[in-house]
C-alpha cells in the first residue's frame, strides 16, 4: 500500500516537481502514472523509493511513514519494492542468472534459497533457457524480462516500473505488460509511469494523471486521456 | 567467448566478498599497481628509520652497560664515608643499575696493566704511597639520566671528582633520539601518504563499478554490503604492500649486515648489529596494522559520495 498526503517535492533548483500531490493505492492494485514529459511522474517514484526526500507532506508505504525514515533503513524499504527502468539497468559482465541472483545475494538470501528461486523467476520470465547468456547477448525485451525477474526474485509487496516499455517496440512492450499483468494477478501491486497512450487505453487499469507536479485525474479504470 | 576474469561467485558472503575485493583489484590494475608501488617506497622508507632506530637503541644499550660513570673517592674517607656513600648512590633508586667499588690498589693495578711492560715505572706507588684514589664504579639503568644523576653525587660527602660519561655515548644518543623523531615523523607521512594512495585508488574502483553500485542501492543493500569489498580492495593493497616491503627490506638488511656486521671496528667495540628476524615481529604488526587501518579508513573515505543515492 502506498500513500501520498499532501506531497510536495521542490528541488534544490527551485523546481517544483510535485505539489500538494495525495492519493493512495491499495494493496494489490495496478496503477499507471501518466503525464508529458517533465510533469513529474519520475520524480513521483523518486519519492516512493526514497531516492529522493519530499520537501512537503508525508508518504506511507506498507503502514510505515517514511518521511522521516533514517537513511540507514532505506535499504530495508526497497527491500519490499522491485524495481524496473526503461534502462534495464543489468550488470553487463554477468550472466542473466547471475544478474537476478545477485539480487538476493544482496539480501543475504541462503544458497540453497538462491538455486531455487531464481530458476523459478526466470521460467516465470520465459527465461530459463538463456540463463547462461550475458545481456549484451539478449533482445531489449529480454533484457527487460531479467530486469523483471530481478525485481521479483525477492518476492516484493510492489512493483515499481518507471516507463519499463520505452525502449521497446509494440509487441515486446505488449510481452512486458501481460507479464506485468500476470505478477499483479498474482497479488503484487504495480504501479508504472509510462507515456505508452495504447498500453494504458487497453488496460482498464486506474490511471493518476499528473500536470506540472499537479494530479489533474485520478480514474479507477481510465484510459491515457480523458477524453478517451 | 571471451570473458573478463569472471570467478564464479559461490553465494556465501565471505568468499563473495574476498572475490570481489580482488575482482576489483584485477579491475583496476594500473591505479592497483601504482599504489602499490607507491606504498612500497613508503614503506620501506619506514622500515629504514626503524631499523636503524632500533639498532642504534640496540648499540646504545651495549655500550651504556658496559660504560659507568666514575666516582673518585676523597683520600681521606673512612671506611664507614665509603660505606655511606655507596648506599647514598644506591639511595638514587632505579636509575642505578649496578655500583662497583675500585680500592686504590686495584686502581693501581689496573693502571699497570695498562702501561704492560712499562709497569715497572709505577711500582714507586705501590703500598703508603699510592696516589690512585679508590672509587665507585656506577652504571645506570639508562643512560640518559647521566647528567642528572652526576649532578646528585656531586652533592653528595667526601666526592672528590667525577668523570663524566663519554662524549661518545653522548653522541649516540643524540643520534637514537633523533633517528626516534624521525620515524616518529616519517611515521605520519607515512600515514597520510597511504590514505591518500589508497583512498584515491579505491575513488577509481568505485568509479568504475559506479553503475553496479547504483543497482545495488535499488535493489536495497545496505552501505555495509557495498563497501565490504571496496574495504577488501584497500585491505589487499595494504597486505600485499606489506609482505613485498617486508621482503625487500629483509634481503636488503640481511645483505648489508653480512658487510658491516663482522667489521672490525664494530668486533673491537664488541658491538653486535641486531638480526632482522629480532625486528620482524614488530614491523610486521606495524605494517599489517596498517595496510588494515589504512585499508578500512582510505576505503571507507572514497566510499562517502557514492553511498548517497
Ligand atoms: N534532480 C533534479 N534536480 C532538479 N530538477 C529536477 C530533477 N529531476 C527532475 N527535475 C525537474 O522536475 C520536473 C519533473 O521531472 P520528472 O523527471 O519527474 O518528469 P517526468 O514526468 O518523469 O518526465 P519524463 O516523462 O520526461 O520522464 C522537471 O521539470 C525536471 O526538470
Ligand atoms: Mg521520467
Amino acid at each position: 500500500m502506498i500513500e501520498f498526503k499532501n506531497v510536495s517535492k521542490i528541488y534544490v533548483t527551485g523546481t517544483e516537481a510535485v505539489h500538494n500531490a495525495t492519493f493512495t493505492i491499495e494493496k494489490g492494485e495496478f496503477a499507471f502514472l501518466v503525464g508529458t514529459s517533465g510533469s513529474g511522474k519520475s520524480t513521483l517514484i523518486k519519492l516512493i523509493l526514497k531516492e529522493e526526500e519530499a520537501s512537503r507532506g508525508n508518504i506511507i508505504i506498507n503502514g510505515k511513514d517514511i518521511t522521516y525514515l533514517r537513511q540507514k533503513r532505506v535499504p530495508y524499504l526497497r527491500r519490499s519494492m522491485g524495481v524496473v527502468f526503461q534502462d534495464f539497468r543489468l550488470l553487463p559482465d554477468k550472466t542473466v542468472y547471475d544478474n537476478v541472483a545477485f539480487a538476493m545475494h544482496i539480501v543475504r538470501a541462503t544458497p540453497k534459497h538462491i538455486r531455487r528461486q531464481v530458476p523459478m523467476v526466470l521460467s516465470l520470465v520465459g527465461l530459463s533457457n538463456k540463463a547462461k547468456m550475458y545481456p549484451n547477448e539478449l533482445s531489449g525485451g529480454e533484457q527487460q524480462r531479467v530486469a523483471l525477474a530481478r525485481a521479483l526474485v525477492n518476492n516484493p509487496s510492489m512493483i515499481i516500473a518507471d516507463e519499463p516499455t520505452g525502449n521497446l517496440d509494440p509487441e515486446t512492450a505488449w510481452d512486458i505488460m501481460n507479464l506485468l499483468n500476470e505478477i499483479n494477478a498474482r497479488g503484487t501491486t504495480v504501479v508504472m509511469a509510462t507515456h505508452a497512450k495504447d498500453i494504458v487505453n487497453k488496460m482498464k487499469k486506474r490511471v493518476i494523471q499528473i500536470d506540472k507536479g499537479v494530479i489533474i485525474r485520478d480514474d479507477k479504470r481510465g484510459g491515457y486521456s480523458s477524453e478517451v | 567467448m571471451i570473458r573478463e576474469v569472471d570467478i564464479v561467485v559461490k553465494f556465501n558472503s565471505f568468499t563473495y566478498l574476498i572475490s570481489e575485493g580482488i575482482k576489483n583489484v584485477l579491475k583496476n590494475k594500473k591505479a592497483s599497481m601504482a599504489s602499490l608501488v607507491t606504498m612500497i617506497c613508503a614503506m620501506i622508507m619506514f622500515g629504514v628509520f626503524f631499523v636503524l632506530g632500533e639498532n642504534a637503541n640496540h648499540v646504545v644499550e651495549q655500550v651504556s652497560s658496559s660504560q659507568g660513570i666514575e666516582v673518585f673517592i676523597v683520600n681521606e674517607a673512612t671506611d664507614e664515608e665509603i660505606n655511606k656513600l655507596e648506599s647514598d648512590i644506591w639511595s638514587l633508586g632505579d636509575k642505578i643499575a649496578t655500583v662497583t667499588f675500585v680500592s686504590k690498589q686495584e686502581a693501581l693495578e689496573s693502571m699497570k696493566e695498562q702501561l704492560g711492560s712499562d709497569s715497572d715505572l709505577l711500582d714507586i706507588y705501590e703500598g703508603d704511597n699510592n696516589i690512585f684514589p679508590a672509587s665507585f664504579i656506577v652504571t645506570l639503568s639508562d643512560l640518559s639520566y647521566s647528567a642528572e644523576v652526576e649532578q646528585q653525587i656531586w652533592e653528595m660527602d667526601n666526592v672528590k671528582d667525577i668523570t663524566s660519561s663519554d662524549q661518545t655515548i653522548d653522541t649516540l644518543i643524540k643520534i637514537a633520539n633523533g633517528v626516534k623523531i624521525a620515524i616518529g615523523v616519517i611515521f605520519v607521512f607515512l600515514i597520510i601518504i597511504a590514505i591518500t594512495i589508497i583512498s584515491n585508488t579505491i575513488k577509481l574502483s568505485v568509479h568504475a563499478r559506479r553503475k553496479e553500485i547504483s543497482i545495488m542501492k535499488y535493489v536495497g543493500a545496505t552501505n555495509g554490503f557495498i563497501r565490504g569489498p571496496f574495504i577488501i580492495e584497500g585491505i589487499l593493497i595494504g597486505i600485499v604492500s606489506s609482505a613485498l616491503t617486508l621482503l625487500i627490506l629483509g634481503t636488503g638488511y640481511d645483505i648489508i649486515i653480512e658487510k658491516i656486521g663482522n667489521s672490525s671496528v664494530l668486533q673491537v667495540m664488541g658491538i653486535q648489529l641486531l638480526q632482522f628476524s629480532d625486528m620482524l615481529q614488530v614491523i610486521t604488526i606495524v605494517f599489517l596494522a596498517l595496510g588494515i587501518g589504512i585499508g578500512v579508513i582510505g576505503s571507507s573515505i572514497s566510499m562517502k559520495k557514492y553511498l548517497e543515492v
